[in-house]
């Protein structure tokens, strides 16, 4: 998207002339560029979306070297996939958190049965951010929004959903830890993803 | 609302099973209703990953951007041929789902009934899928195994164990695509005319079968067909492999 706001003139030129450093792409223009092979663009989106990637990943993996790994996997598939992105199906932030969630989720599966595995998660700590202060300067607002929408959940819906997203596990698994019923967990991940949703305004634009 | 949708939460969440994540992809190539919600409950899932918000060490940044240096970029997805696209993977399940007995969709029933058993033919190949391993397994294990082999006019080789004892034999097939529109058919031949072992599936090329009744067999021969099989080989037989 580099001919973004461009004169109409822009288009034909053989030299593409570079955004302002500054210029406020959107994830999904950045992604677009990278589709075409623009490596400063991609560096731009790995900026704005790698914070929640790795966090994401690594709180599901509760190991931060393999959450590295899965996210160097997962940022490297965004390049090479980049023009597999379909803008219709949602954004692009939320199609790389896909990506990572399951890569992290199916990591977590495979080695579901190590004991190395218990040994983390049960010596694992609490999350700390690597940069708190980074962390408290961007995307609070963000962050208390989703943490104020669980709230609002029934506690069921609110844990179905977090077992399920932050730890990996299948909704059997969630039922067998809840306690629950099959059918009532999958009814309850539905139905709070969709409270989830409309608190959070999601739209999807089709 | 069918069964398999209400798997729509769970499914947003990565909460399914390997086979139950299958399924439901399926299904959502069929549905456009639920491909949307899919879709928004997916991206109200990513928001999940807001509080989790944490800077990873500069040096991965490093190693990713040395990655995309020397990784070539695949092209934008091609539309794909609507519905019809599925005939190939239906044909595969529909020898197994016959086998324990769930009805089989013919050419032309719905996809709606389709999608509804679609999870259960699912765990029916899982199903199949593990006794056909298990056969595989007592034949390569026999102590009467004798393994045969040979190459295949037109590129490509065949290999063949046998078990009389078993009864069983398993062939192992690695050869370049049949021609557009043919499959690949193993036969049997007991001295007097030759029996239809097997038919590949249309685009089945590189496979691994388990065959029955292989005791008196006096050789094995592969030959190319119009997809479904023929009734007598085509000439030319592409492999014609010895088993005494």
């Amino acid at each position: 998207m580099t001919e973004s706001g461009g004169a109409p003139g822009g288009r034909g030129r053989l030299t593409p002339v570079a955004p302002p450093a500054a210029a406020p792409l959107t994830p999904e223009a950045l992604l677009a560029a990278v589709a075409r092979g623009d490596e400063a663009a991609f560096a731009r989106l790995y900026d704005a979306t790698v914070p929640r990637v790795y966090g994401l990943v690594r709180r599901v993996l509760r190991d931060p070297a393999q959450a590295e790994e899965v996210v160097q996997e997962v940022m490297l598939e965004v390049w090479r996939t980049a023009a597999r992105f379909e803008p219709a199906r949602g954004s692009a932030t939320g199609w790389i958190l896909t990506m990572a969630h399951r890569r992290a989720v199916d990591r977590v599966r495979a080695e579901e049965a190590s004991a190395a595995r218990v040994l983390r998660v049960a010596a694992a700590t609490v999350d700390v951010p690597y940069d708190d202060v980074v962390d408290r300067a961007t995307g609070r607002l963000e962050r208390q929004q989703v943490r104020h929408c669980l709230d609002a959940l029934t506690d069921l819906q609110r844990e179905a959903i977090t077992l399920a997203y932050y730890g990996g596990h299948t909704y059997r698994e969630v039922a067998a830890l809840l306690d629950a019923g099959l059918p009532s967990i999958k009814t309850r991940m539905r139905d709070g993803l969709i409270r989830l949703r409309d608190c959070l305004g999601v739209e999807v634009s089709r | 609302m069918t069964d398999i949708h209400t798997l729509a939460g769970a499914y947003a969440l990565d909460a399914l099973d390997e086979l139950e994540r299958a399924a439901f992809d399926r299904h959502l190539r069929e549905c456009a209703a639920c491909a949307t919600e899919v879709a928004e409950l997916r991206e109200a899932a990513a928001r999940l990953a807001d509080p989790t918000w944490s800077v990873p060490p500069p040096a991965l940044r490093d190693r990713v951007l040395a990655d995309i240096g020397r990784t070539r970029q695949v092209g934008p997805e091609l539309p794909r041929p609507a519905r019809r696209g599925a005939a190939p993977r239906w044909r595969r399940f529909a020898a197994a789902a016959a086998v324990v007995g769930l009805a089989t969709a013919g050419g032309a029933a719905g996809a709606f009934a389709w999608q509804q058993r679609e999870l259960r033919q699912e765990r029916a190949v899982l199903a199949a899928t593990r006794a056909e391993a298990a056969r595989m397994q007592a034949v390569m294990t026999a102590p009467d195994a004798r393994v045969h082999g040979g190459d295949l006019a037109g590129g490509g080789r065949i290999t063949v164990v046998v078990s009389a004892r078993e009864n069983l034999g398993v062939v192992v097939l690695a050869a370049p695509p049949a021609e557009a529109g043919k499959v690949y058919q193993y036969w049997m031949l007991d001295g007097a005319r030759p029996v239809s072992a097997a038919v590949l599936a249309s685009g089945e090329h590189h496979s691994t079968r388990v065959l029955a009744g292989v005791q008196g067999m006096e050789s094995f021969g592969v030959t190319v067909e119009p997809a479904g099989g023929s009734p007598t080989p085509s000439l030319p037989v592409r492999a014609g492999i010895p088993l005494v």
